[in-house]
């Protein structure tokens, strides 16, 4: 069955979208971005620029899941005569 | 990519869908639906409430003001049960009326009414937008175009204004944009939301409840056969034609539906309800209320399209109130219940203890054991407050450092690092329960017991004394 290749970019985008964000809500819940940063080079960040960019990791890690599942997805070559 | 041709570029499938406009006692209540929620949507974040804003969710400074109460990332417990409760809300409404949130309260749906309605305002009715739209690139057309893109795109970045205003003090937001002073991360943020509104209202629509919805997808899963549904009534419309109002359809040997189409034309996902019900259908009624319309036109009886249950369908009755519906109803006041009554019972102040792992404990010079802490009191009230702190669970425990009358301003952080000390004939096992007690000295209400250890050495081979 073939898929609207617009049905696949959104399977992609959007569920990795809807976890990095909740991932996001728990973990800065969990951690404050100004206590773990204190002691590091990022120590001047503000939250707003750690919970932005902490999201966007997310996202990443996420997506990259996304990918993977899309990829793998594809029937496997069967050698057939 | 083996993709086949049918899906060789974005949009081949997809055809624009323009939904004619609709009126009648369902698209009444959408309109006021809609406004409700936009009205809140919009006005919410510029009330304020004791010289603050109301409704804060002040994330760079992780508190979040709810008109009177302040919650801190430690109240994470009631954000959880607020989701459950919404959660059991959709499966309740969902059970009793079908797509309920979907038709009326969804931020898809009202975004996308909003943004129609500009564009029927400068772009005319469903004929004349796709008139429009197969016309050649004149001046007027291009005016047209350009004046909706206008309106979208000032819409859609005072929508994400707005949105950002829930999480930064919306007064401060506006005075940095107004000084052209606005924060880098603000700003993302800002474009971010609004582009995610124009794209969603204006372009995606319905493709967004038929690829991204998850809703739309289990929704099947919380209908039963008494759940109310938009259903075409085949056995008395079919089979359809059209024909003169002055005849009669049961000597052309027809039914009610005149096949005029327009329950296609307003729908919004662009199906056909006479198909039978489709996992597209957001459950919007603007079918219903075009086809009554008609059906006034001709002088034949209403509901030809109408709301109905799939037990009525099949000659057996409508059954809305049904064990089902109680039991969600149950649990749904459960939960409500036990929220507002956390939060009125909540205690605005937080102790952790932390007890230093580096070393189990000491001996003093006395002979006494010796446990160091360190404990982070957070006075989460809006006001200020004196505590004192009292441990308790072993005899004779000491607590070295005095802990009476602290002195917290609202809002508060500070950590202590305090010693106890107890004599080890006094202590039953290596490891013993201790109490630490915190009670407020201005005010009875605010009392609480945290639980910790207090470590000696073991007690066995320890000399009786």
């Amino acid at each position: 069955m073939d898929i609207p290749r617009i049905q696949r970019f959104i399977a992609v985008l959007w569920p990795s979208f809807l976890m990095a964000s909740l991932a996001t809500v728990l973990f800065f819940t969990a951690f404050d971005p100004a206590l773990f940063l204190a002691y590091t080079k990022f120590a001047e960040t503000s939250r707003l620029a750690a919970y932005t960019v902490g999201f966007f990791l997310f996202w990443l890690l996420t997506l990259s899941s996304c990918v993977l599942t899309c990829f793998f997805q594809r029937p496997c070559e069967v050698n057939k005569p | 990519m083996q993709d086949t041709p049918s899906s060789d570029s974005l949009y081949a499938q997809h055809e624009k869908i323009y939904p004619r406009e609709v009126h009648g006692i369902f698209a009444l209540w959408r309109t006021i639906s809609m406004y409700a929620l936009l009205g809140i949507y919009y006005i919410t974040p510029w009330l304020s409430w004791d010289d603050r804003q109301a409704v804060l969710l002040d994330l760079p400074e992780r508190k979040f003001h709810l008109f009177g109460i302040t919650f801190w990332p430690q109240d994470f417990f009631y954000f959880a049960l607020l989701l459950i409760i919404a959660a059991m809300s959709l499966f309740f409404f969902t059970a009793i009326a079908g797509r309920l949130w979907c038709g009326y309260a969804c931020p898809q749906t009202v975004w996308t009414e909003i943004f129609l309605w500009f564009e029927r305002k400068l772009e005319g009715t469903r004929n004349q937008q796709m008139k429009l739209d197969k016309a050649p690139w004149t001046s007027r057309k291009i005016l047209i175009k350009s004046s909706k893109q206008f309106v979208w795109i000032t819409f859609s970045i005072f929508t994400g204004f707005t949105f950002i205003g829930y999480f930064t003090p919306i007064n401060e937001l506006g005075m940095e944009i107004y000084a052209l002073n606005l924060g880098p991360w603000e700003t993302f943020w800002i474009i971010f939301y609004s582009f995610a509104t124009y794209g969603n209202a204006g372009f995606l629509r319905e493709q967004v409840c038929i690829y991204m919805c998850p809703y739309a997808r289990f929704q099947s899963a919380m209908f039963d056969k008494d759940t109310l549904v938009i259903s075409y009534d085949k056995k008395r419309g079919d089979p359809r034609g059209s024909r003169r109002r002055d005849v009669n359809p049961r000597d052309k040997g027809i039914g009610d539906c005149i096949d005029c189409k327009l329950c296609v034309q307003v729908c919004p996902t662009g199906i056909d309800i006479r198909d039978g019900l489709q996992y597209q259908c957001i459950g919007c009624s603007a079918c219903i209320d075009v086809c009554n319309s008609i059906m006034d036109k001709m002088g034949y009886k209403k509901d030809l399209v109408h709301y109905t249950t799939t037990h009525a369908e099949e000659g057996g009755k409508k059954r809305i109130i049904r064990p089902r519906i109680i039991i969600y109803a149950l649990i749904l006041l459960t939960m409500i219940s036990g929220l507002v009554y956390g939060i009125s019972q909540r205690i605005p102040v937080a102790l952790d203890i932390y007890k230093d792992r580096g070393r189990l404990y000491s001996t003093t010079s006395t002979g006494l054991i010796e446990n160091v802490y360190t404990l982070r009191l957070i006075n989460m009230d809006d006001r200020a407050h004196q505590y004192d702190i009292k441990v308790a669970g072993i005899n004779d425990l000491k607590l070295i450092d005095k802990l009476s009358d602290i002195p917290m301003a609202e809002g508060e952080i500070r950590e202590f690092i305090i010693r106890l000390q107890a004599d080890p004939y006094d202590l039953p096992a290596q490891s013993n329960k201790i109490y630490f007690t915190l009670q407020s000295s201005d005010t009875t209400s605010i009392r609480l017991e945290r639980e910790s250890r207090f470590i000696g050495p073991s007690p066995r081979g320890r000399p009786r004394r």
